[in-house]
Formats: C-alpha cells, structure tokens, sequence
C-alpha cells in the first residue's frame, strides 16, 4: 500500500493565549510513500516528525491538505478506519493483561464481517508472536518482560491485524545501545518478510540510515531532504542535512570563493568552476582528508586518536566553526606526533560548499 | 562520637510526640483492651477501689445486646448501599469529567464542595429538606407544619409525601435519608481520588486503542477500570472503614436521639452504641465494642487486601 | 474512475457525518449528567441559603418559593444571638489555633528525625505507628476520657487541644515529603556547619510548605467540624465547640421548627470552611486525596 502525503500541514494554536502565537508543526509536506518500503522521518526534536506520523495514523487532524492510503483518501478517516498498525514509544502496552492479552486486544474489536472466531484468533496472535520470537512469552505480563520484549510485543500487537501501514513511534528510543543495534535489524527483518509499508521516526539519523529504504530529513516542519540515506549523505542539499547525518559529524569551516579557487583562510584548498566570488560556508566530511605532505590546507595537529582500523586526527584550524577539526583516515598512514602541523588535501566529493546566507549547497564543477 | 550524637538529637525531636503518643495513644490500646476483659468494668466502681475479675463476660453482654444487634445492622446496611452506590456513581462522574474540557474545573470545584461541609451542619440541612407536610407528633395533632422541600416536589409531580424522618416515619424512610446524605458526602473525596488516578493513567493507552478502533464501552470496561482498579480498591476501603464508623451524620439529621421522636436509637450505629455505653460508666462494655469494631475493620481490610491482590495484576 | 471516487467521497462524508452525531450525542449526555449531578450536590447549600432569607411564614408557604419574596437579613442576628454564635467562634478559633501551632512543630520535628536522623529502631518505630492508623479513634476515646478526667482536665481549653497534637498520618505526609528533599542538601549544611534547626527552618520548611499548608487547613477543619469528643469532655458554656453547639441550639431536628433562623446558624457554620475552601482549594484537595479522612 503507498502512502502519499499532498501538502500536509499541521498549525497547532498557540498554547499561551496571550503570545497568540502559533504554531507549524508540519509545512506543506508532500511525498509518495512507495509501497513495501522502510521510510525513517528523521529529524532533532520538534521537527513535526511525530506530528505527521500522528497525521498518517489519524490520531491527529490535518489542519490541511491530504492523505491518501493507494488512491483511497483518508484524510477524513477516523483512525480505527484506516487500518494501521501503531508502535508507540513507551509501547503503551495494557499492564494488566498478558502478552497474549495485549495481542488478541485489538482482533477482538473486529466486528461485523472482520469478526474472527476464537481458534483464528489465536492462530493470528500465535503467527505475530512467532513472527517477532516472543511466543514463549505468552503469559507473561508486560512489567516481566525487558525493554526489547516489551518492544517486540507492541509490533506484534500492531501487526496482529495486518495492517495496511505500520507507524512507529521512535521504535528504539527506550532500549539501550547493544538492544538497539539488535531491534533494529529485527525491525528491518520484519518488515522484509511482511512486505508491510512502514513509517519510523527517530531523532537518531544512524538508525534511520542504517536500516531505512529512504529517509525523510525534517527540521521545523519544513522537509528539507528526501532520498536513499546513501544519497542523502553524499549529496546534501544544504547545511543542515550535512550537519544532521553522519557519526563524526562533518567539519564545518568558513571560507571563500576567489578566481575559481576555494579559500580557508590563506590555503586555497580547491579549484573549481561555475561558483561567482563569494563568501562561503565549508562543509567537509572526516573521510574527506587526505593526509598528504604537500596538501593546500594546515591545521594545527592537537591528537591522534586509534581506532584500529582508521585512526582519528584532531586538529584545529582558525577558521573552523566549531573547535576541533576531525578527520578520519586509514590507519596505514603514520602520523608524526611530534610535529605542530598536518597538511591535508582533500576529496571534491566529499567536499561541499554552502551559502553563507541561505545555508543552500552550492553546487560545482571541479576543475 | 557523631553516631550517639545523632541518636540523641533524633530522641530529643521526637519528645514531644513519644510523651503525647505514650499517654493518648499507646496507654489507650492497652488499657481498652484490659478494660473489655475485666467483667462489668466501671469507671466510677474502679475508682471507689473495687475490683474485677478477668473474663469475656463484656464481649458476651455485647454481642446478646439487642440494641448492639441493632447498630451493628444499621451499620452493615449502611455500608452495604452507601458504598457501592457513591462508588459507582463517583466513578461515573469522575469518566465524564475527565473527558470533557470546558466547564471541567468549575464542575470539578462543586464536586469537590460537600467535603468541606460541616457533617452536623449539612445533616440539618438534609433534616429540612426531608421535613413532612402535614401533622407531626401523632395524628391526634392536626396541625398543618412545615413542609420540606423534597415532600413539596413529590407532591408537584403528583406523589403521595413520604414521612421520611418524623414522628411515626418508617425504618426504610430513615435509612433512605440516611443513605441520601452519606452517599452525597462520601462523594467529593471518591471523586477526587478517582479522577486523579484517570489523569494519571497515559494517553498513550487510549491512543493505542483508538488505533485499534476499541469501542467505547469495551474502552470502559478493559482498560479504564482495571487501571483505576489501585484506586478504586482504595475508595472502597476507605470507604467501607468509614462507614463502620458512621456516626456524625445520624446526629446532624436525627440528633442525639439516633431515631425518630418516637424511636430513639433506631439509627444508632456502632460508634454511637460505645459512647451510649461510655457515657453510663460502663468502660468495659465500651471497650468490647470498640474492639469489636476494630476486628470488623480489621478484617474488611483483608479481605480487600486479598482481592486486590487477585484482581489488580501489575 | 472519477465517478467512483466522488462514490467514496459521499460514503467517507456520510461516515463522518453519522460518527459526528454519535460523538454530539455522547458529549451531551457527558454533560447533561455531570450537570444534573452538580445540582444535586449544589442544592442543599441553595437550599440552606435561600431558606435562611425567608420569613417563616414564606417558608412554610404549600407551595415553595425558590427565592425569597423579600430577603431577610434579620434571621442571621437571630441565629447569632440564639446560639451565642460569637462565644463558640471564639472557643473554636483559640483551640483551632493553638492546636493547629503545636501541632506544626511536634509534626515537623517528629517528621525531621524520622527522614533524616539516624537512630536505632528508627524504622520499627515508624512501622508500628503507621500501624496505629488502622485502629479507629473509639478505641483510645475510651480510656483517653478517663485519663482526662483523673487528670482533672473536664471543661479546659487543655482537654481540647491535647490528646490531638500527634497525628501520625501528618508526620507520615511531611515525613514522605522530607524524604524527596535530596540528602546532599543536608549534607551540603553540615559542611557550612548549619546547625539542624536552621537548616530545618531554611530549607525543610520552605521546601515542604505546600504540604505544611495543607496540613494546617485540614487542622483547623477537623477542629471546625469535630463533634464527639468536645461533646464529651467540654459541653460547658466557655468552652463548648462550634458543632455542639450548633447542634445543642438546635436539637429540634424535625417537625415544627424555626427553619429559616436554624439555617442560618447552619450557614454562618458553613461559611468559614467555604472561604478556606475558595481560596486554597489547592491545598486541601491535596491534602484530602492521600487520606481520606474528614477532618
């Protein structure tokens, strides 16, 4: 089932009358959510991620435009209408039920012709149990199980009456790191084998690229990025999404453009085309340095960090936006500890360059 | 050393407590139940130096009282309807409250209202508004007196007046009043307690079973009352203990004569029963009952405990 | 296939459109309950007020009046005069007061060493008071009412205040309260070598005012409104207890009696405990709703 979004937008009233402020939680989002797929809404807090899962789940109204589920439009359809599935972020499992309880829950709701017998039920809950490896848990109440077990309950629960859009609220938010890594291959594994078209938010952009088929970058309500994560990372569309995906984050520098060469400070790092003389923002990621002893760009070296494979260099440079600079290079290349400066040159395509007003890529040709 | 020190500052701040505790408190218990198993024991005859045998002779002369029979039963009825009922409807009130915004905290504020009542004062309120049209004192006087407003709406719509708390009412009338102004009373603290413990349940639970397209009802019975299941066991004991020891509320509608004018102690309940027995002197009877009491409350409060323990699961 | 989806249209809207009655008629009823039931309980202080505005005459008219024809002020000096009103506001606000006071300080202290003292037997003690909650008040009524007697307190302000000082369920409260003060801070003062009480005073105290409050208001009320025990051991005149009294005045219940000027005695009663209750609702809802005791 694709999902398609068509210029949604959420304005909640402002809550202190007085300011009469109010506030766009989600701005003119449009998007066509293709059918089977794992998207992850990624975005810091108050991005209005969570506000448009809402939207797609119906528990929140559009204060405009539409939401189609295939070609049906949904936009008016109560949320037990809709036929989705909803993982919540504390799973919002029932604590005075069992797992089987929790599960069956929602099969016992059907009425009408979707009314299922007794045996069909439990077959389903069985099904959905084993789909996610709790069935040995049955009998247990929510408050035995662990954060993962809690989790795999609540997707159970969602997919027991095969709905035709999975949501998930923040899916790994409450599980710690080592469960995490864990859940979200599981998530990814469940999805694969269902073919169910699934929606995720998180605030975490790993999880989202790691396991998401495409991920929707959000900040303010305003969609700034849409594509594979792969794409995503490597061709930004601006300042933001540079900053907002990748572990360590990509290096910030100011800099210029002069006759066709990039500038940090003194070192013209860059030559390229196409861009007009201008004052300019730099993003390059750590994978972007080469170390190289004649290299245009000096930083003042502060540490080297091992991490096995690839080793870390910290170093400083007078035109860096945030302290330290970081680059990431294999850990073949030695580094001399001793010496004050490292020379780097670096990879155009890992190279970017920003509006210094608008934050926009500026895109260009290397020469 | 700081540890003795310590020790000796804690002591010296509880003082106060421990002498008052020690006097009015811990004194009574032993001395009370002492009391219930003297035989006959008197105040009045202890201090003219007589003394008493060790016995159950107090508990025994209770029990095959007739007038205790008769306030332990006023008492269980009143329990028996006042609880269920002030349960059910507080509860009712406190769901819809809870899903309606506007007017919420007005509404909230007069349910709240009769808990900072006088329960004497109201009583004579409840007295005034239950009065008879019509003669009082026998039907010998004739003499048309005051009407009380529920009589004049009974009549408005139709209805024969009830002689609900005067001369030559019935016990079903006297206990319906009685059940009227407890119940109206017990209201505003189940309510209270209610309505934060559905405030407290998260809304994630309702979001989960809208999605699930829960109906209203199933919404009700599945998941608000065995989440508020903590709370309401606690309103019903509390409730229940209360009851046991319903006392004032008689006294503000029917005074000190426990009963109507022609039935003094009709109504009377077991708290009223021990001070009747410790205003003659009769300490040892008055103990008896109120140990008695204190194992009825006492087992009520485990019988809860355990069907809690059965009903509430997490 | 556009016809089909204006099909669809008309049967989302229709579906709406019936769901948006039912919620319509769910909401009315929700508040066409809530507001029958909020006149049940307003009526009888409706009735209270209105009656006690009303000539007698009015009062006993067949058919009742639901405002006063001409409005009667003179009932309340009545009232105030038949049951020597001011005497027993006097009697109640001195042993209200006092006891109220006293009963701050023995609480706070009480509650200070059971939070942050360390001392032996501390929880076994604290164990067996909570215990004594469960055991109704008759029971210690019975001998407390000899011990006053010998110790020859009847008809003393004494006899009033005393036996009531300790509440365990307020020590209990402020205790709870004490404990959610992090330990550091206390610590923290022993560094400065702040001495206990002043630290009980700066920071406990301040801390924990709501609940402090809260404890004060549900004191004076349970002063207000206690009836059994000033019954027995002060019904004199000089010492006698606003609810006694209201009910001694007035121990006609039933039948012909001067309504109007006995509700408004039942009204100047009231009307204490509904100031308090209007502006520091807060605190007594709080209070109310972890004990469940009147009082």
């Amino acid at each position: 089932m694709k999902v398609v979004l068509q210029n949604l937008t959420k304005i909640f009233p402002s809550r202190d009358k007085k300011a009469g402020k109010e506030v766009v939680a989600v701005n003119d989002f449009t998007f066509e959510i293709p059918d089977g797929k794992l998207i992850g809404l990624l975005g810091p807090s108050g991005c209005g991620k969570s506000t448009t899962l809402y939207m797609i789940s119906g528990l929140q109204k559009p204060t405009s435009g539409k939401i189609f589920f295939g070609d049906d439009d949904v936009t008016e359809l109560s949320t037990e209408n809709r036929g989705i599935g909803l993982v919540f972020q504390n799973y919002a499992l029932y604590p005075h039920m069992t797992v089987k309880q929790n599960i069956l829950f929602p099969l016992q709701n059907l009425k009408g012709k979707d009314k299922l017998s007794k045996e069909e039920m439990q077959k389903r809950a069985y099904e959905a149990a084993k789909l996610v490896q709790i069935d040995e848990l049955m009998e247990r109440k929510p408050s035995e199980l662990s954060g993962g077990q809690q989790q795999r309950v609540a997707i159970a629960r969602a997919l027991v009456k095969m709905p035709r859009v999975l949501l998930l609220d923040e899916p790994l938010s409450n599980l710690d790191a080592r469960l995490r890594l864990q859940t979200r291959e599981e998530i990814r594994r469940i999805q694969k084998e269902t073919g169910i078209t699934t929606v995720f938010v998180t605030h975490d952009q790993e999880e989202a690229m790691s396991i998401s088929d495409m991920i929707v970058v959000m900040k303010l309500g305003v969609v700034q990025q849409i594509g594979k994560p792969q794409e995503v990372y490597d061709d930004p569309t601006n300042l933001f999404v540079a900053k907002f995906l990748g572990t360590p984050p990509i290096n910030v520098l100011e800099g210029k453009v002069k006759g066709g060469k990039v500038y940090i400070g003194e070192d013209a790092v860059l030559e390229v085309s196409g861009v007009a003389d201008q004052d300019v923002v730099i993003g390059i990621r750590p994978e972007g340095f080469e170390l190289d002893e004649n290299g245009p760009l000096h930083c003042a070296l502060s540490n080297v960090e091992i991490m096995g494979r690839d080793v870390s260099i910290v170093s400083t440079n007078p035109a860096s936006v945030n302290p330290l600079i970081r680059s990431i290079i294999n850990a073949d290349n030695k580094v001399d500890l001793g010496s004050k400066t490292v020379r780097y040159s670096v990879k155009p395509h890992k190279f970017f360059l920003f509006n210094k007003e608008t934050e926009e890529r500026i895109r260009y040709e290397v020469k | 050393m700081v540890d003795n020190k310590q020790q000796w500052k804690a002591w010296l701040y509880l003082a106060p407590a421990i002498v008052l505790l020690l006097v009015f408190t811990v004194w009574p218990i032993f001395n009370t139940v002492r009391m219930a198993f003297l035989e006959n024991y008197s105040g009045l005859k202890a201090a003219a130096g007589m003394q008493f045998e060790f016995g159950i002779g107090n508990f025994l002369k209770v029990v095959e009282y007739k007038r205790f029979i008769q306030c332990l039963k006023n008492t269980c009825i009143l329990c028996v309807l006042t609880v269920p009922i002030s349960t059910i409807l507080a509860l009712l009130i406190a769901v819809a409250l809870n899903s309606i915004k506007f007017l919420q905290k007005g509404l909230q504020t007069i349910f709240f209202l009769p808990y900072v009542t006088n329960s004497i004062a109201i009583g004579m309120v409840f007295a005034a508004m239950f009065n008879i049209v019509g003669s009082f004192y026998g039907t010998e006087n004739e003499l048309i007196v005051t009407a009380g407003i529920i009589n004049n709406v009974i009549e408005f719509f139709g209805g024969q007046h009830v002689n609900w708390i005067n001369y030559g009412s019935t016990y079903e009338a006297n206990m319906f009043v009685m059940v009227v102004y407890i119940v109206w009373n017990a209201l505003p603290f189940k309510i209270l307690v209610l309505l934060g413990g559905l405030q407290g349940i998260n809304k994630q639970y309702y979001d989960a079973a809208k999605v699930d397209g829960t109906p209203r009802r199933r919404v009700f019975t599945h998941i608000t009352v065995p989440l508020l299941s903590p709370m309401l066991a606690y309103v019903v004991i509390t409730g229940f203990i209360s009851g046991f020891k319903e006392y004032t509320s008689i006294v503000g509608i029917f005074g000190e004569n426990m009963g109507p004018p022609d039935d003094a102690g009709r109504l009377n309940t077991m708290v009223g029963f021990i001070y009747d027995a410790l205003e003659t002197n009769s300490q040892g009877r008055a103990s008896a009952a109120a140990l008695i009491l204190f194992a009825i409350i006492l087992v009520v409060t485990l019988i809860n405990n355990q069907v809690s323990k059965k009903r509430i699961h997490y | 296939m556009s016809e089909k989806n204006t099909m669809q249209e008309r049967n989302l809207q229709r579906l709406s459109a019936s769901q948006r009655i039912g919620r319509f008629l769910v909401k009315f009823f929700t508040y066409a309950f809530l507001i029958l039931m909020a006149v049940i309980i307003l009526f009888p202080f409706y009735w209270m007020i209105i009656s006690s505005l009303k000539s007698l005459e009015e009062y006993r008219l067949n058919v009742p009046t639901f405002w006063p024809q001409k409005v009667l002020l003179r009932n309340y000096a009545e009232a105030f005069t038949t049951a020597s009103l001011g005497q027993l506001f006097y009697n109640t606000m001195i042993v209200g007061v006092v006891s109220t006071l006293l009963s701050l300080v023995i609480t706070v202290l009480s509650a200070f060493a059971f939070a942050r003292l360390e001392f032996k037997g501390r929880d076994t003690m604290f164990g067996l008071l909570l215990a004594t909650m469960m055991i109704p008040g008759e029971l210690f009524t019975i001998t407390n009412y000899a011990t006053v007697t010998s110790l020859g307190w009847m008809n003393t302000y004494r006899v009033l205040i005393v036996p009531f000082l300790v509440s365990v369920f307020y020590i209990y409260l402020l205790r709870q309260n004490f404990m959610q003060i992090p330990n550091e801070l206390y610590l923290a003062a022993k560094v400065d070598g702040t001495s206990d009480l002043k630290y009980l005073w700066k920071v406990m105290v301040p801390l924990s005012l709501p609940t402090l409050i809260s404890i004060t208001i549900l004191k004076m009320m349970g002063a207000w409104n206690s009836y059994i025990w000033p019954r027995l051991v002060a019904n004199d005149e000089a010492h006698r207890m606003i609810t006694n009294g209201l009910r001694n005045a007035f121990t006609e219940t039933t039948g012909d009696v001067n309504y109007p000027v006995q509700m408004a005695a039942v009204a100047i009663v009231s009307a204490p405990l509904f100031l308090v209750f209007v502006f520091l609702r807060k605190y007594i809802m709080a209070g109310v709703s972890r004990s469940g005791i009147k009082g």
